[in-house]
């Protein structure tokens, strides 16, 4: 017998799961299948089906401006989020030292700022230091916000990697940026990889911030934002969204499967070296 | 163990202490990037938007030099407090709906579907990774008064005028955030009922428990951490939400936050803006202060 639910019940859970699986992923679909349908409205009924919406946005130089600004400030935040997180992550794992919960509290705050705060008090920062809005502005808060989300990828990673095989890099000789390059960064690499995309997902997604502190070139979120009163640009927008939710997912899906593999690799490794040191005690 | 822990930690007492002052460099040295960065572009505007919203600095040709003026506007005038409490009772029922569509789904994956509970998991996280504004896009598309559910309902001649509740409603604003933050929710109860030691559950059918009793007795009690979790980490970052009531909400999609965001794009009234926003940060930190020890934010990292 099953203690955690009877088999009725694992019938209306699994019922619930699929459910929801569609309600997830329909909207998805749906906009899919919408952005061929050979209409100015995006609705029914179904005109025919017609790859004119995706041949106009590649023709539409303010799309593909905002989509090139927007990767150029995901980039941005994406390295320079990882080289901030690559030390603060080791620091708050290998390190003990005086006021770690404040310094973990600092940098994990920002995921609980509501972003039009955030955005509110960088432009007042700005505006008060003298920093004219530009694509750097935007990713300076980007960074903010990616920060704490490329810290705990990158913490339990770290976690897993015995501190003993730092120890022994050190006990045999090698100074701290040999035993970090030849030890530590390849075993984390696989997270550090995870982060960066994590950071530069966040950034190309994010428009509150970006709509708060860009100047005259904006991100596609904060274009799509404006464009969505205006039901004329729709279905070239909406092409634009298929493509960016496609390959969105593709990343997402891949790094997952190469953070499992690596992750069990890693397991598996460690594992050996547990019972080599218990067979050699 | 124990042995080689005791014989292992002596010797690095002493030995650390000539080292001490080195340590504290390597320390500092790891800390000091990312802390500066976050003190300069995190904290100090936090404190810059405080001061400025009292005039102790100003900006802006009209903004009035140390005063409370906004603050005690803001308090006195029953809009933008409304608007608060509006904002607060949409960030309590999305977050209440998230997390009671996304308990049983955690609870499936973590106690039910074995093997493949992880596989399923990214089944339901991918849609959260995928952008957050084109999703609310696709319900603006579905739900819209020339949208696709409406026009699929006039084609096929089951309503002749779109069907108003789906469109700039609270309802498609319920339905559209509740979409958005199901996954994420959904992982920090999953990872408090799979570390759940399922001893606990048999022991309790053991002793005569029916399935309902152990559930509420022990399952639920336990997976309380992970509900806490999830129910915080949705409901702050939506008490400040504008984007999506805007773009599906209509004219009562107007929020607290969309508030502050006009008072910088049409009202150009920095400092009120200020105040509120202030305002938002003090309120998330009130709520921060009650139920912070419930957080374990690695559960939602994981």
């Amino acid at each position: 017998m099953n203690v955690a639910v009877s088999s009725a019940g694992r019938r209306w859970l699994w019922l619930t799961f699929w459910v929801l699986v569609l309600f997830l992923y329909a909207p998805l679909v749906i906009l899919l299948v919408f952005s061929f349908n050979d209409r100015e409205l995006v609705s029914f009924p179904w005109e025919g089906f017609t790859t004119r919406w995706y041949q106009t946005f590649l023709r539409n130089s303010e799309i593909l401006e905002s989509l090139q600004i927007s990767v150029v400030v995901a980039a941005i935040t994406a390295v320079l989020t990882t080289v901030l997180a690559i030390p603060a992550s080791i620091a708050l794992v290998r390190r003990q030292f005086l006021a770690k919960g404040l310094v973990s509290g600092v940098m994990l705050a920002p995921l609980v700022i509501p972003l039009v705060a955030l955005g509110t008090a960088l432009l007042i920062l700005f505006n008060t230091i003298g920093i004219p809005f530009s694509p750097l502005t935007i990713a300076i808060g980007h960074i903010v916000i990616a920060l704490p989300f490329a810290i705990l990828t990158l913490v339990p990673r770290l976690e897993r990697i015995p501190a003993a095989l730092e120890e022994a890099s050190r006990d045999l000789g090698a100074g701290w940026y040999t035993t970090f390059r030849q030890i530590t960064f390849p075993l984390m690499l696989p997270a550090i990889f995870s982060a960066f995309l994590l950071s530069f997902v966040i950034s190309f997604d994010e428009v509150v911030i970006a709509s708060f502190v860009s100047g005259d070139q904006v991100t596609f979120p904060v274009y799509l934002y404006s464009q969505l009163r205006l039901p004329r640009q729709l279905p070239q927008v909406i092409a634009v969204a298929v493509v960016i939710l496609f390959i969105s997912a593709v990343v997402v899906i891949a790094s997952e499967v190469l953070r499992r593999v690596t992750d069990r690799n890693l397991e598996a490794d460690t594992a050996v070296h547990d019972q080599e040191e218990v067979s050699v005690a | 163990m124990a042995t080689e822990a005791t014989t292992d930690d002596h010797p690095r007492v002493t030995a650390s202490r000539p080292r001490r002052s080195g340590k504290w460099r390597v320390t500092s040295g790891l800390l000091a990037t990312p802390l500066v960065w976050l003190i300069l572009f995190f904290v100090v505007p936090v404190v810059l938007v405080g001061l400025y919203s009292v005039g102790a600095l100003t900006l802006l040709r009209n903004d009035v030099f140390l005063s409370m003026e906004k603050w005690r506007f803001f308090f006195t005038s029953d809009t933008y407090v409304s608007l608060f409490w509006k904002s607060v009772r949409m960030s309590l029922g999305v977050s209440i709906t998230s997390v009671l569509l996304a308990y049983p789904i955690a609870y499936l994956l973590a106690l039910i579907a074995g093997r493949r509970k992880y596989t399923l998991l990214l089944v339901i996280i991918v849609p959260f990774l995928t952008s957050y504004l084109l999703r609310v896009l696709a319900w603006r598309v579905i739900l819209g008064e020339q949208g696709v559910v409406n026009s699929f309902l006039e084609t096929v001649g089951l309503v002749d005028q779109p069907v108003e509740w789906l469109f700039y409603s609270q309802f498609a604003i319920y339905a559209v955030l509740a979409y958005v933050w199901v996954p994420f929710v959904a992982l920090p109860i999953f990872v408090s009922l799979e570390s759940l030691d399922e001893h606990l559950l048999e022991a309790s059918s053991d002793l005569g428990a029916s399935r309902l009793y152990t559930f509420r007795t022990v399952t639920l009690p336990l997976s309380i951490p992970g509900v806490v979790a999830g129910f915080i980490f949705v409901f702050i970052p939506t008490i400040g939400e504008y984007i999506t009531p805007q773009l599906v909400g209509g004219p009562g999609g107007f929020m607290f936050g969309s508030a502050i965001q006009s008072q910088f794009t049409m009202g150009l009234n920095w400092q009120f803006g200020s105040a509120m926003a202030m305002f938002l940060i003090f309120a998330v930190a009130v709520l921060l202060a009650i139920f912070g020890r419930f957080l374990n934010v690695r559960s939602v990292a994981e």
